[in-house]
């Protein structure tokens, strides 16, 4: 990684710009796999979830506010925080569609169920939330919602807790956030182990 | 000298740069006078036709003074120094100010966390405000910072202020700074802490009286 970073770097500093593409991607994907993973499978210790094969559109909505500073800027937010640091290395026009681009192309690792609750209670006040993330948890790119179904339960349990608790959807350029916020407001951590619960038998 | 390179922005800045400026030419003569010593020498004893090379053992004081002198003088130097890095290591390391204000600096993979005192001037009180990435402070104050790290070892840099001190999981390290100059200025992390080290940058915001009292006022309601 090192190595293929400085050699981008130093194509850029003789003048030339990088060629942009899933090529590129898998080079820059090198500094999110200490996190992410090389399979991007995730790592909960680190706080980082499973994105592979997350849809194009949505990593690079959230590399856009990560590197806006729509997300990642809530002094508790400590994982958000360190998105928002690394989301800002990639500085060349096309790096954040380069990435996306790769991270969409990554077969899904399958995530095993770490969050204990009621799937039967979740899937009640799952109702509210298919209306965006659909019935089964595909998601829907025109609303901006992403798919939950087959990745990390623990991950969406902490965005939810953060979303009720102000730690993520109250900056006023965080659109979707600002839709999400108040769904999540009145989740007590029951709620959210059975929604998450529930989520977790999508596929 | 040196401020022609890095603006001096806090009240130390200047004694820091004088001891630097003391180190460099003391250090930058004996350097310069070693190195044409040594060429003169090589040429003065360069070959010539009917004289053979010749091994010296260093014994006699004429070839001895060559060393026995400038290790003296280099000695009489080391103690200047020494004087000059103490007083400035005491000022700037190991003598508090009474402080106007205190904040807390928290370094994290990949960012710096800022606790500043709300409308109240006293920190860890309801009002105190949270940034990232930017600390707030009013010019010509004296500021204690209570400095914190979440994760790894980081070290809290601020360049025109000639500050640098690491942050250490599980210890709180009280330093202080007084700032002297309004502006924008970096702060930077000096101590290798993973692979975003080199994004983990942040600003601190130097205002003056009125402008630091609004700031304030604004972002307390906004908290």
């Amino acid at each position: 990684m090192p190595f293929a970073l400085l050699l981008a770097s130093a194509v850029v500093a003789c003048g030339g710009e990088p060629t942009q593409g899933i090529a590129r991607g898998g080079q820059l994907f090198d500094t999110c796999a200490p996190c992410h993973g090389t399979d991007a499978g995730g790592n909960q210790h680190l706080g980082a979830p499973a994105i592979a094969g997350l849809p194009a559109w949505y990593v690079k909505s959230q590399l856009d506010k990560f590197q806006s500073g729509a997300r990642g800027m809530h002094p508790a937010d400590t994982a958000g925080i360190r998105m928002k640091s690394m989301a800002l290395a990639l500085d060349l026009a096309g790096d954040v569609e380069s990435v996306a681009e790769y991270v969409a192309s990554l077969p899904r690792v399958a995530q095993a169920a770490t969050v204990v609750g009621n799937a039967d209670a979740g899937r009640a006040a799952y109702a509210v939330c298919s209306a965006c993330h659909g019935v089964q948890g595909n998601g829907t790119e025109a609303l901006g919602a992403p798919p939950l179904a087959g990745f990390s339960d623990w991950y969406h349990a902490v965005q939810l807790e953060k979303f009720r608790d102000g730690l993520r959807g109250t900056s006023p350029q965080d659109i979707q956030g600002a839709t999400m916020r108040p769904n999540a407001l009145t989740l007590s951590d029951e709620a959210i182990a059975d929604l998450v619960a529930y989520i977790q038998t999508l596929q | 000298m040196i401020e022609r390179m890095v603006l001096q922005a806090s009240s130390y800045a200047a004694s820091v740069d004088g001891l630097i400026l003391l180190i460099t030419v003391l250090v930058g003569f004996w350097f310069l006078m070693a190195e044409g010593v040594f060429f003169w020498l090589i040429f003065k004893f360069r070959e010539k036709p009917g004289r053979k090379a010749m091994y010296i053992t260093g014994e006699k004081k004429s070839h001895k003074k060559w060393i026995s002198i400038p290790h003296g003088l280099v000695l009489v130097c080391d103690v200047f120094i020494i004087i000059g890095a103490v007083k400035v290591w005491y000022n700037v390391k190991q003598h508090l100010p009474e402080p106007d204000y205190e904040v807390r600096v928290i370094g994290q993979q990949w960012a710096w966390v800022f606790q500043t005192p709300g409308p109240d001037g006293v920190l860890d009180t309801d009002d105190d405000i949270q940034t990232v990435d930017k600390l707030h402070v009013e010019t010509d104050k004296t500021y204690h910072f209570k400095l914190e790290s979440r994760d790894v070892i980081h070290s809290f840099s601020v360049p025109v202020f000639r500050l640098k001190q690491d942050a250490v999981p599980g210890r709180s390290i009280t330093g202080w700074f007084h700032p002297t100059r309004t502006g924008t200025y970096d702060i930077q992390c000096a101590e290798i802490c993973g692979i975003g080290h080199g994004v983990m940058a942040g600003q601190i915001v130097v205002h003056d009286a009125p402008e630091y009292a609004s700031w304030v006022s604004d972002n307390a309601a906004a908290q």
